[in-house]
């Protein structure tokens, strides 16, 4: 296994082959990571803006929304206003008692002692002429001729209208109008920008293109993977020849570290909250509030890292730094120090923390993946409502349930997990080519 | 022959004692997982009788609220003097229209006889002037009617009748969900409100928790116990073998309890939301955003059964890497210290004895659920103390619940201790590798 055992020509001219074939596939998984890393920056771009077009602020906390809606409500009201009969017959009740009293004091004013003749001839002929009594009978019938009045249809018509337009410029209050004129210029700017022209055809459109995204970069991942596995694979096919071990895994170190940097950028845990909808009666009447987000975002491990330095607590940062030391720091010295006790002397290559780095390490970067892995899970909540409603046979369609179910993991984790995971068989495989005993 | 004798009472004096440590332990480790189970139960039925969706985020709990202060409202309705006066004022006004639209009508051009001598007539006898002089005295009579309690109960009657029509027309389904979840929950609990509810589950948590740390230290005792037997029994290498199967045993047992029983808890809440509306307070109190406990084999349980097959991957590797290698490595060893020589030497037990370190990744999932609880704490107080209002009007209170359990406590405990272990192992069972 040392070096001065290549030295005839075939291994030479194996290895340039080698060299060659691999490197073309090392290109290969280059030109794979860069799109996958173009095509996860694209993919965030969109979801940024779908998440901005449907988020909660321009829907249930739109006021906006909010006033088309109540208005619609608050007009039909007002049209149909009804009283039932009951109401009817106690509001009628109340007219005639103001009717009687009325009169009451009509009387009462007429029977005043009076000075004037005139007032006197007055007083005598209303005493003579005018029953009060039979006015006093006919109160119950004049209450529901008013009653009856107010509520034909055109005075009702004529009363809503009056009560409509005093509902209308509440309505159309200034600083609403300016609002509204900021959301929209937004809006439109992002309908622009996808050529939409509403809402549902942006939907579509954004959705759409997230699906295509997906499933590319789904392809280019696997892509890369498949290179992986043809390297692996040269391994087993080349076990016998000793010669050229060096120059594989030095070649083998190269993928790992496009699989690393890639598996870093790229997005690797899509968070999705949301309301799903959102519906109730009010005054009779459907408010409906569809597909809210909260929170629609993807991040790579370099994201999160980003999110959590950027917390202000200590401890926060602290993970976000300790996430950085296993997912970054780790994995290269890993890679640098599986190089240098290959091809370095015996001495350093005996360094106990070259060796530690070499062997040992690379399950630390296993953290991340855990770290994720469990975020996800505790992120992603739907499952509790859900699942203990149905054990009680009620639908949580029609309930406004906030869902995080559309938390997923992304490519970039796959990417980032067979790196760990090609570390960690990288190093096993040294152990077995080293040239120096290991243990 | 008596120096085997020598050896093997020992022997069996060491395997019984252990035994019986070790039934302890297994005791204390099964109580603790029932315990967990049963926490989680509760804090999971709990959270989810107190969900918001049936809370702030149920129209039908609007609804209730908003209808009792309307009705208070109206029942208190009294006017102020300045009121009357205002409306008296807008009586009189309407009255004095009237007054000249009925003297318009009659001022008209009469053509009939009859019409003639009754606008003579009523020219003679009425005075307009007069009339409206007495206006303002009709307007207050009006009102004060109006305001005759009489009246104004039949008035509030009234409206009361057309609060309660649109409260009903006002709804979304959470009322019946609710009101099923409850009555579900609390027959469970065998409790019939709210405030006994609360109660009880308090109690029971309060106690579970307490059991649940004395079983956890005592778990952590045995294990010490253990190790402290390897000190005294330094010299006597002729037990070792036994002691060292047993406590494999003992490990094996931690790791079980470790990976069943609950390691996180997150628990976010607003504790109270308090706000004015109409001069009356409105209180929603302990809304449960979000909730969820998992053990170990919780969170590969939820990865595996996901749909997307990322997430299943992820749990089979970290059920191989958390569940099955350690497990496979315990094995290994204690094939390899029990010493036949055929076994020991056998490439298979070798590798899954001394090799596989790397591939056993139970320390890495201490540190990670430990990043983990960190970060997700951080991020969640984070979040929650942007909802934390204090106003005159309004007043939010959040609180974020997130714990550590005693699941994890064991889980690190087992980490320790078969490190431990293994530089036992090493030392006892120098082989050259």
């Amino acid at each position: 296994m040392n070096e001065t055992h290549i030295s005839s020509k075939q291994p030479i001219a194996l290895k340039l082959l080698l060299i060659f074939g691999l490197a073309i596939l090392l290109c290969a998984e280059g030109y794979f990571g860069y799109h996958l890393h173009q095509l996860s920056e694209r993919q965030e771009e969109i979801k940024k803006d779908y998440s901005s077009v449907n988020n909660i602020s321009s829907g249930l906390f739109s006021v906006d929304q909010w006033r088309d809606k109540v208005s619609g409500i608050v007009s039909h009201q007002i049209r149909d206003f009804t009283l039932s009969p009951k109401q009817k017959k106690d509001l009628q009740k109340e007219v005639e008692q103001i009717i009687i009293a009325l009169i009451d004091k009509a009387e009462a004013l007429i029977n005043k002692p009076k000075k004037t003749i005139d007032g006197k001839i007055k007083k005598f002929i209303v005493k003579n002429f005018v029953n009060t009594d039979d006015f006093r009978e006919k109160a119950p019938s004049l209450a529901k001729d008013i009653i009856a009045k107010v509520y034909n249809p055109k005075n009702k018509k004529q009363l809503s209208n009056i009560a409509m337009s005093k509902f209308d410029a509440l309505e159309r209050a200034e600083y609403l109008d300016s609002t509204v004129a900021a959301t929209k210029a937004a809006t439109d700017k992002i309908y622009k920008k996808y050529q939409a022209t509403s809402n549902e055809e942006l939907n579509n459109k954004l959705t759409s293109s997230l699906s295509q995204i997906r499933t590319l970069t789904y392809n280019y991942s696997f892509a890369m993977l498949g290179c992986i596995a043809i390297v692996l694979s040269l391994w087993w096919i080349l076990r016998k020849r000793v010669d050229l071990h060096a120059t594989l895994f030095i070649m083998s170190l190269m993928f790992a570290f496009i699989l690393l940097f890639i598996g870093l950028t790229a997005s690797m845990i899509e968070v999705d909250a949301r309301i799903k909808t959102l519906d109730f009666m009010v005054l009779g009447e459907h408010v409906i509030f569809e597909n809210q987000v909260l929170f629609f975002q993807s991040k790579s491990i370099l994201d999160v890292v980003k999110v959590l330095i950027g917390q202000p607590g200590t401890d926060a940062v602290l993970v976000g730094i300790l996430i950085l030391v296993f997912s970054i720091l780790f994995p290269v010295m890993k890679l640098s120090a599986t190089g240098i006790h290959l091809l370095s002397k015996r001495k350093i290559a005996r360094n106990k923390i070259i060796r530690y780095f070499a062997f040992q390490s690379g399950k630390w970067s296993m953290a991340d993946v855990i770290v994720i892995a469990i975020l996800m899970v505790y992120i992603g909540l739907n499952g509790l409502l859900d699942s203990q409603l149905r054990s009680l046979n009620i639908k949580s369609d029609d309930l406004n349930v906030i869902t995080t179910n559309n938390t997923a993991l992304q490519p970039g984790y796959i990417i980032f997990i067979s790196f760990v995971l090609y570390g960690l068989i990288l190093s096993t495989i040294l152990k077995f080519i080293s040239p120096h005993e290991s243990h | 022959m008596k120096a085997t004798r020598k050896t093997i009472m020992p022997n069996i004096l060491l395997t019984v004692g252990l035994s019986l440590l070790l039934c302890g332990e297994a005791w204390f480790g099964y109580r603790i997982s029932t315990l967990s189970s049963q926490q989680e139960e509760i804090k999971t039925d709990y959270s989810v009788s107190n969900n918001i969706t049936f809370g702030i985020l149920s129209v039908d709990q609007w609804r209730e609220k908003m209808a009792a202060v309307v009705d208070e409202k109206v029942n208190q309705f009294n006017m102020t003097a300045w009121q009357k006066k205002e409306l008296q004022k807008k009586v009189a006004k309407q009255l004095n229209t009237l007054v000249d639209k009925a003297v318009a009508e009659v001022n008209k051009p009469q053509k009939s006889i009859g019409g003639k001598l009754k606008k003579l007539a009523f020219n003679a006898v009425v005075d307009p002037e007069e009339i409206k002089a007495e206006v303002p005295n009709f307007a207050a009579t009006i009102v004060d009617k109006i305001n005759k309690p009489a009246s104004k109960k039949r008035l509030k009657g009234i409206i009361n009748a057309k609060i309660d029509q649109l409260k009903k027309e006002t709804f979304d389904n959470t009322e019946p969900a609710s009101v099923t979840v409850k009555r579900h929950i609390y027959k469970k609990y065998h409790v019939d409100n709210t405030a006994a509810f609360e109660k009880k589950i308090n109690l029971q948590l309060s106690n579970i928790r307490k059991l649940m740390y004395i079983y956890t230290f005592g778990m952590i005792g045995c294990v010490l116990l253990a190790l402290c037997l390897w000190l005294l029994l330094k010299k006597q290498v002729r037990l070792h073998t036994a002691l060292y199967i047993l406590s494999l045993l003992f490990a094996f047992v931690l790791l079980l309890v470790g990976v069943t029983s609950t390691i996180i808890e997150v628990d976010a809440r607003i504790q109270s939301l308090n706000f004015t509306l109409l001069g009356e307070k409105l209180a929603f109190s302990n809304q449960v955003l979000f909730f969820q406990s998992k053990s170990i084999t919780g969170i590969i349980k939820s990865l595996v059964g996901q749909p997307k097959p990322d997430a299943v991957l992820v749990g089979i590797l970290i059920l191989l890497f958390v569940i099955i290698l350690p497990v496979l490595r315990m094995m290994g060893k204690g094939i390899l210290i029990w010493g036949r020589e055929k076994y020991a030497e056998n490439k298979l037990v070798r590798f899954l004895a001394l090799d596989l370190g790397k591939w056993d990744m139970a320390d890495v999932i201490v540190v990670g659920i430990a990043m983990t609880y960190i970060g997700l704490n951080g991020i969640l107080q984070s979040q929650l103390s942007d909802l934390n209002i204090k106003e005159e009007l309004l007043s939010t209170v959040t609180q974020n619940n997130s714990s550590l359990q005693p699941g994890y406590y064991i889980f690190i405990a087992y980490v320790a201790y078969v490190s431990v272990l293994s530089l036992i192992l090493k030392r006892i069972k120098p082989i050259e590798v």
